[in-house]
């Protein structure tokens, strides 16, 4: 894949999570769909603002839990009933309460794998790149004191000039396009 | 999180604190669902009759009954153990649950009352109670009225099962957890009106003498419904052992107090002072609770079914073949789906433990299915019903639904009488101001 180059969107800084809540709601209210809001502690109102509160993880646990169930059962049948049967004090080959508790343990072992793998797939995790680090100010104030709000240029509401002027209405103490 | 509500708590006009209705008191609404349940009593009482009539009908009448008390009795201690561990845990959930897990609490002396029944007709119940002496066992014994092994463990636990055994041990446990009953109500209307009230000083005196109440109490309640379940429910059979049998009790009283809890918010919620006061956060939390108990229930229950199945011990197993046999197989698995299967799958959802109707329809679910735990529990200890689930020529079976059906109408009517009569929320707790704070989705 070729490089990405050209702009990746514009950044907007904001020295409280108020202003980048308000700031974000706006550009929700605007239409904006492709942005993002970074924040050094979560702020579950930014998160509300963007609506990203419905995802697949709920999914992916729940299919990993009924993978690990029936894997674990079918295992225990298998290596029981088939692949080394042994008579322990005449007790039928499928003795199915016996097969519960590992096939319970599975079952929770595969749904919170899935759930912590399936939570970083799903952000895109590992991420060995991103654009945003191209904003010196970012570097310097993502992870200690800034909240960022980035509108991104994959929107199809985004133009260089109206979406500038559009967060320079805030209080934001910078607007910064960031490249690819 | 809680530096991010510093910085922009009161950003947003429509985020900021609720205010708290002036008036608490209970809405009027719960004298007319008092009424319905009344009304459900009688009815339920008046379908019950004709089954004295039936073969065997009078010991169903009898059986049923035992099953209704005891459901009632769940409501009842349970809302004690469950008040007293709010009181040590702490949190919003608590606050909220508070008034309605007093008003169970205040429904001990009617339960104790309905206690008398049985005991007055224990020798119809339980068999250590017709054979109350060695020699009236010996003669039992003699006659073939009942096998050896019946004899000899009757014989062995004569100092916990005899009808004085029982009348001071059920003197006991109902003394002692009314007293538990009336100092935590007492004190509570006495924390609302410390003149103290809304200051730090009050707040941490108030939490720690509650906490020094309920710290020992819940560890005195646990031994009273040990004590409480083996010799009204358990001795039912009295050949039959288990040590894990009052946990048992206590996780499915746990399991019924939160169903009927959140019951009991999630309908006060459509009606002031509830609407302001319960917010979908705590909902969602009570939610996951019940979540914890349907999980802990399932636990204990096929652990013990697990390691009798493993042992394999003609001693033990008896207690089980009773209950699978003979169409009791049919019950155990109901049992098991509607206690355990439904509940399960239904509270994985976040969105449900968050809506109100699904959860008004869970939680009665979850109560329905307490009471078939309790049929599958106490029908199968007497001969003619051990492996043996019939309705032919056993109409008086279905007492099983219309009794407990009355007793449990009866109680629910006095529990919204109680619960109408104080306010809904306990004011001098610093839980109040939180619950007035905005709601964050999680």
């Amino acid at each position: 894949m070729p490089p990405r180059e050209g702009i990746y969107g514009l950044l907007a800084e904001f020295n409280t999570p108020t202003e980048l809540v308000q700031a974000t709601e706006a550009a929700r209210a605007a239409g904006y769909r492709r942005m993002e809001c970074y924040t050094p502690y979560p702020v579950e109102e930014a998160a509300e603002a963007l609506n990203v509160h419905t995802n697949r993880v709920p999914l992916v646990c729940l299919l990993g839990g009924l993978m690990g169930l029936t894997t674990a059962y079918l295992m225990e049948t298998w290596v029981n009933v088939w692949s080394y049967p042994l008579n322990i004090a005449g007790r039928p080959l499928f003795s199915w309460p016996a097969f519960i508790i590992p096939a319970y343990e599975w079952t929770i072992l595969f749904a919170g794998l899935s759930a912590a793998f399936g939570m970083m797939a799903l952000n895109g995790l590992p991420q060995l790149y991103h654009p945003v680090f191209n904003a010196p100010n970012f570097r310097n104030g993502a992870t200690t004191d800034k909240f960022f709000l980035c509108l991104e240029a994959a929107d199809p509401k985004f133009s260089l000039t109206d979406t500038r002027a559009f967060l320079e209405q805030f209080p934001a103490v910078s607007v910064v396009e960031v490249d690819h | 999180m809680a530096s991010g509500h510093e910085h922009h708590g009161n950003a947003h006009a429509h985020h900021g604190p609720r205010v708290l209705p002036a008036n608490l008191a209970a809405p009027e609404v719960l004298t007319a669902w008092r009424t319905r349940l009344l009304i459900a009593a009688v009815l339920f009482a008046l379908l019950s009759v004709p089954f004295a009539f039936s073969h065997e009908g009078k010991n169903h009448l009898l059986r049923a009954y035992l099953m209704g008390f005891m459901t009632c009795f769940g409501f009842a201690g349970g809302g004690l153990v469950m008040l007293m561990l709010q009181y040590v845990s702490g949190g919003k959930w608590g606050l909220v649950l508070r008034r309605p897990l007093e008003a169970m609490t205040r429904t001990l002396g009617l339960v104790a009352v309905m206690f008398l029944p049985v005991l007055l007709l224990m020798k119809h119940l339980y068999q250590w109670a017709l054979y109350p002496t060695a020699e009236a066992t010996a003669q039992a014994l003699a006659a073939g009225a009942i096998d050896a092994e019946h004899a000899m463990t009757a014989n062995a636990k004569r100092v916990m099962l005899s009808p004085s055994a029982m009348w001071f041990q059920s003197l006991v446990v109902f003394g002692v957890l009314g007293l538990f009953a009336f100092l935590l109500n007492k004190w509570s209307l006495q924390r609302d009106a410390d003149p103290e009230a809304g200051t730090q000083a009050s707040y941490d005196r108030w939490r720690v003498k509650f906490e020094n109440l309920s710290g020992p109490g819940i560890f005195i309640y646990v031994v009273m419904l040990t004590d409480a379940a083996i010799v009204w429910i358990k001795s039912l059979d009295v050949t039959w052992y288990s040590s894990i049998w009052g946990l048992q009790f206590l996780v499915g009283q746990g399991y019924a107090v939160l169903a009927l809890s959140i019951l009991t918010v999630i309908l006060l919620s459509r009606f002031e002072p509830m609407k302001s006061i319960l917010r979908t956060t705590e909902q969602h939390d009570l939610g996951k609770f019940a979540f914890a108990f349907v999980m802990l229930n399932i636990y204990l229950t096929f652990a013990e079914f697990l390691i009798i199945w493993s042992g394999n011990v003609p001693d033990e197993i008896p207690w089980y073949l009773n209950r699978i046999h003979g169409g009791w197989w049919v019950v155990c698995s109901a049992d098991f789906i509607f206690h355990w299967v439904i509940p399960f799958t239904l509270l994985l959802s976040r969105d449900l433990k968050r809506n109100k109707n699904k959860m008004v329809w869970l939680t009665c679910w979850m109560i329905f299915a307490r009471c078939v735990d309790m049929f599958w529990l106490i029908e199968p200890n007497f001969s003619d019903a051990a492996g043996n689930l019939h309705l032919h020529n056993n109409i008086g079976i279905l007492a099983y639904i219309t009794v407990p059906a009355t007793l449990l109408s009866l109680w629910g009517a006095f529990y919204l009488t109680q619960l109408k009569a104080r306010p809904l929320l306990n004011l001098n707790d610093p839980h109040v101001e939180e619950i007035l704070e905005p709601e964050h989705a999680h």
